[in-house]
């Protein structure tokens, strides 16, 4: 046995033999001696005193003090109160008195020391459970710091990241701008009013902007939408406008999450490139023009040389001395036959600009015109023109080719808007649709340049003629044989705003 | 005209071109010979024919431009008459400058191609007149004696009969003997012609003053 083991053993006895025994013959001895006093003043005063006895070494040594008690107290009851006194000898009358004594006795040691032990478990229960408490708190103290901390490092973030930051609430109101997009608006947020910053876009791309985030709020999809900003210096700048829902733990969607990446560059980028594009597609366009036109030429030329040339030998043996009618003749026959190379060119040119195959279909003009419009919408932008529409509903379908009238159209339009290039007021460009007598669709492009000179205005159809430098003179020419070849009419109008109204009419399908 | 046997060449791809040139110059007693390309003319040329060169400045193939420069790189002085449908002012700019007679633009009047024609055969004729002159001369003095040719260059610098004698280590009379050989040989009538002659073909080089 080691020394530890026998300390434990020695702490035991102490415990569960020594404390017990000592307990109980305190209380047993203080009731004996109380007993004695009493007993000229109350009937049995025992009974009280040394149940009390038990009750409270039960209570306060446990059960084991508690039966050492029991017992105590009974043999100490038998020897002094039990006749015959004296003795530990039970008269016959008052065995049952005993036996009763005995079971009240071990009762009340059961209930006492329970109830003991329910309060230790209880007292015990309660300082575990004030230890859990300051444990519990110790941590929500830590992990709020923990929070607040990873908050501040989140804000640090979206402070850092140079890009424009918001938050708004699941209304669209906005809530929280980071610092750069406070200074690129110029302006704290609580001014922001309306749908996220529907007030700070371009007018021209709110319709744009506000389906867009309609279509969000109704979908709970992302947000993302191309739209020019205004700054602080009131100047616009193109924006990637880009936005995430947070949902709710039911599904809801608690707030935004939305970025403004600045397109700018990017935007001028790709306009100076389809601007590059656009200027070598018409410059090939205009090469193509002339080199077929020098192609032309000198297909044509050749035999017309030919010609002349012979006819000048033809005249030369005529004139000889004599005469070699031989000879003249003969070139006579090749002068026929190179005129007629020549004309065979005229014609093959004829059948080259010719167009056999003729396309007519059933055609909504409006349709084609609101087609028109999505095809303008980079070149208005670019150019900063806005297109207006005046379009009459329950127009007759046309029996047209599409293409070509829509190559009309686009024609007409780029006229326009090449018309306003230099102008310094609005640019508007108006496109109308309208019935036009009984059975024809009138349209009219206007714009508001400066209109066409009355010198040059009959002459705009023709072939050619072109006040560009760049221009082959071939649009209006091309445009009125189209119109012309759908039995239709195409004149120019002066505006009553200056500016030059186009318009065509169109035979309705009978 | 044709009396020294002139030939115009005529340089088209396009044969009714080709024909009806011909055609005409014919009909104003001129010899003409057609080709359809500068390597068909390349092949046809002879050297030693009189005449000249009318040629379409663009052909498939070599064009009428790069055979000009062709020509004169491999030392060719035949005159060329260029023609052309459309003629930029470029292209007229650079084959001027290379020696062409004229440009003419398709179709022409048959004045202008017949004196561009007879210019040509009057350069031509002045250029082997030249060649022939400057042969002779070569010829000339080819059959003179080394001591004759010393000497010749002397004179020709300018050299009294005193000095030249000085400087070669001969005698006056020598020398004097020497002057009258190298003249008749020369078929001089004068120092001044001489010197002339000299002059014309070059003679001497650079290389023979030095030595």
């Amino acid at each position: 046995m080691t020394a530890t083991a026998q300390v434990a053993l020695s702490g035991r006895i102490v415990e569960y033999g020594v404390k017990p025994c000592m307990i109980a013959v305190f209380f047993v001895l203080i009731a004996l001696l109380w007993t004695f006093p009493l007993q000229p003043v109350i009937a049995y005063p025992f009974v009280f005193l040394f149940f009390g006895a038990i009750m409270g070494s039960a209570w306060f040594g446990g059960a084991i003090a508690g039966g050492i008690a029991v017992v105590l107290s009974t043999l100490v009851v038998t020897y002094f109160f039990i006749p015959p006194m004296f003795s530990m000898s039970v008269a016959k009358d008052s065995q049952s008195f005993l036996t009763a004594f005995f079971a009240c006795a071990i009762a009340i040691t059961i209930v006492s020391s329970a109830r003991k032990r329910a309060e230790n478990a209880i007292r015990v229960a309660r300082d575990e459970l004030e230890v859990k408490v300051e444990e519990r708190t110790a941590e929500l103290v830590q992990s709020n710091l923990e929070i607040q901390e990873s908050e501040r490092q989140l804000r640090m973030l979206t402070e850092a990241i140079p890009q424009q930051i918001w938050r708004a609430n699941a209304a669209g109101r906005v809530e929280y701008c980071n610092q750069h997009l406070i200074e690129y608006l110029g302006r704290p947020m609580e001014q922001l009013t309306g749908d996220l910053f529907l007030g700070v876009i371009h007018p021209e791309d709110q319709p744009l902007y506000r389906r867009g985030w309609q279509t969000a709020l109704e979908s709970g999809g992302n947000f993302e939408v191309e739209a020019r900003v205004r700054g602080a210096d009131a100047v616009y700048r193109w924006f990637l406008v880009r936005s995430i829902p947070q949902r709710s733990r039911k599904a809801e969607i608690a707030r935004w999450y939305g970025i403004h990446i600045d397109i700018e560059e990017q935007r001028r980028a790709q306009q100076s490139l389809a601007a590059a594009q656009e200027h070598l597609s018409r410059l090939s366009h205009t090469l193509s023009m002339a080199e077929m036109a020098a192609s032309i030429a000198h297909e044509l030329n050749q035999p017309l040389t030919a010609v002349v040339t012979h006819a000048y030998a033809c005249r030369e043996w005529l004139r000889a001395q004599p005469a070699n009618l031989d000879k003249a003749s003969a070139t006579a026959e090749k002068i026929v036959r190179e005129s007629t190379r020549a004309s065979a060119v005229v014609s093959r040119v004829r059948a080259l600009f010719r167009k056999d195959v003729q396309v007519r279909e059933s055609t909504d003009i409006n349709r084609l015109i609101h087609e028109l419009v999505r095809l303008l919408r980079d070149e208005a932008i670019r150019r900063d023109v806005s297109v207006r529409l005046e379009l009459a509903g329950n127009l007759p379908r046309l029996e047209i080719d599409p293409v070509q009238i829509q190559q009309v159209m686009l024609n007409l339009a780029i006229n326009g808007m090449d018309a306003m290039m230099d102008s310094p007021g609005p640019r508007v460009l108006a496109i109308r649709s309208n019935q036009h007598g009984d059975n024809e669709v009138l349209v009219a492009v206007e714009d508001l340049g400066p209109g066409v000179a009355e010198e040059i205005a009959d002459r705009v159809f023709d072939p050619f003629f072109s006040t560009k430098p760049q221009g082959t003179g071939m649009g209006l020419a091309i445009c009125r044989s189209i119109v012309e070849a759908h039995d239709g009419r195409l004149w120019l109008e002066r505006s009553a705003r200056g500016g030059a109204v186009f318009q065509f009419t169109v035979r309705a399908q009978s | 005209m044709t009396a020294e046997n002139e030939k115009v060449y005529i340089v088209d791809d396009d044969p009714a071109i080709c024909e009806a040139l011909s055609n005409l110059l014919e009909s104003v007693g001129i010899v003409a010979e057609p080709c359809a390309s500068a390597e068909a003319f390349r092949e046809r040329w002879d050297q030693a024919q009189a005449g000249c060169l009318l040629l379409d400045a663009r052909l498939p193939g070599i064009s009428g431009v790069e055979l000009q420069e062709q020509l004169r790189t491999a030392g060719v002085s035949l005159p060329i008459i260029f023609m052309t449908a459309h003629g930029d002012v470029p292209m007229v700019r650079k084959v001027m400058k290379a020696g062409a007679i004229e440009f003419l633009t398709k179709p022409f009047q048959k004045e202008e191609l017949i004196h561009a024609v007879e210019q040509a055969f009057i350069s031509d004729r002045a250029r082997r007149r030249e060649a022939e002159t400057v042969d002779s001369i070569q010829k000339r003095i080819d059959s003179l004696s080394e001591r004759e040719r010393e000497v010749m260059a002397l004179v020709t610098a300018g050299m009294l009969n005193k000095q030249i004698a000085g400087d070669l280590s001969l005698s006056e009379i020598t020398v004097k003997l020497h002057r009258r050989r190298v003249m008749e040989k020369m078929r001089a009538g004068s120092l001044a012609e001489l010197v002339r002659m000299c002059e014309r073909v070059s003679w001497p080089g650079a290389d023979a003053i030095r030595s």
